[in-house]
């Protein structure tokens, strides 16, 4: 009836997926930009505390990690924990060595800034030892990490 | 002679290495920033100082975190939110050189002719120890102090008690919450009053300030730290 026949068969054309990898990219661009890498697989869970003071740490190739918390592995036990790096160190007098051995080219452990991570229900005893040692081998300068909001 | 077509390359499998590479990112990094409290631990001494060492009650600001979590300040329980008033307290009740706060440290004048005599008596006996390192930073302080004196129109300034102080005691079970919600309470009112004195003495903005790479801001960040000296004492928890 129409004048206008439409020959051949009549179908839906398909979605233009060309512009799909740009997209991609711009999203991977977004995340490559807006995170850092992880430093370690954590071994210890901890939840920080805040502080409305504290400052963002600029370098952090500068700066090295202690991390303090409880476990994640319940065979570990259930007392609180060091882990330097990607293990969990046996007593707190390993942390002295560990810092020793994280000095870099021309830089010593006083130079180096040492950031406790530490779990907010964690008791001060274990952090003051690990600063006690700190104190031994002249890292002086330390960072207590926390969040700046909730 | 007949030319070749170059074929077209096929991009329909750039999405999927995008997709590839964007899971690999959203896997392996954070989005956590990390922010802190910098803090500076005691020089440690080969000599440990004298055991009865003279100081006066008022210069000592003490505050005492216990296992249940419990704050005493100057012998008083109180509540974490109260702490800012004591140590704001603390730090300005006498600011006026005139003893009106018999509790609290008291304000001297700094001036000149001071500077240069502390100075010149450190010289001497670092020529007889060059290697103290006590000895050391006392030189670097005082050169700081005189530079400020010279700088400023009166060539003198106020400056709390030499010992003023602020002792942080805990136990073993205090909460390190708690630890950190103490010097984040300090750091707030040493910050606000830096920021003060920044705006006083027409330095700029004290957030602004960036003495890693700047020298001028290294030297007004040293400044600041002679005018609003944040001076905190923690013992080792004892077994």
């Amino acid at each position: 009836m129409s004048k206008f026949k439409k020959g051949g068969k009549k179908g839906i054309p398909g979605v233009n997926t060309s512009a799909l990898p740009d997209i991609i990219f711009m999203l991977l661009f977004f995340f490559m930009v807006a995170t850092t890498m992880k430093e370690v697989e954590m071994q210890v869970d901890i939840t920080k505390p805040v502080a409305d003071q504290a400052l963002p740490i600029e370098n952090k190739d500068m700066v090295d990690f202690i991390y303090i918390g409880f476990p994640i592995d319940l065979q570990a036990g259930t007392q609180p924990r060091i882990q330097l790096d990607d293990r969990l160190a046996n007593s707190y007098l390993d942390v002295g060595a560990w810092k020793r051995m994280k000095e870099r080219e021309g830089l010593t452990a006083f130079d180096i800034v040492t950031s406790l991570k530490v779990d907010k229900g964690v008791g001060m005893r274990i952090v003051s030892d690990v600063k006690e040692e700190l104190r031994n081998i002249d890292a002086l300068k330390i960072n207590y990490s926390a969040n700046q909001t909730d | 002679m007949a030319r070749r077509e170059v074929g077209e390359i096929n991009a329909g499998s750039m999405a999927d290495i995008a997709f590839l590479l964007l899971i690999f990112f959203l896997v392996t990094t954070t989005m956590e920033v990390d922010a802190g409290i910098a803090r500076q631990l005691p020089l440690k001494l080969d000599t440990p100082p004298p055991e009865n060492l003279e100081f006066n009650e008022r210069n000592v600001l003490k505050i005492l975190a216990n296992s249940q979590d419990d704050l005493l300040v100057e012998d008083k329980f109180i509540e974490i939110g109260d702490l800012e008033e004591v140590v704001r307290d603390f730090y300005t009740a006498n600011t006026s050189g005139r003893d009106t706060d018999p509790t609290m440290p008291l304000y001297n004048r700094v001036n000149l002719g001071d500077c240069v005599n502390q100075i010149n008596g450190i010289t001497t006996r670092l020529e007889e120890n060059p290697d103290d390192m006590l000895l050391k930073s006392e030189m670097n302080k005082w050169t700081i102090k005189k530079e400020l004196c010279e700088s400023l129109p009166t060539q003198s300034y106020m400056e709390i008690h030499k010992s003023a102080v602020i002792q942080l005691k805990n136990q073993s079970g205090t909460s390190y919450g708690l630890y950190i919600q103490i010097h984040n309470t300090i750091q707030r009112v040493v910050n606000e009053l830096r920021v003060l004195k920044c705006d006083e003495m027409g330095w700029g903005n004290y957030f602004d300030l960036k003495p890693d790479m700047n020298e001028e801001d290294a030297v007004v960040m040293d400044r600041l730290k002679i005018l609003v000296p944040e001076r905190i004492i923690e013992s080792k928890i004892e077994s």
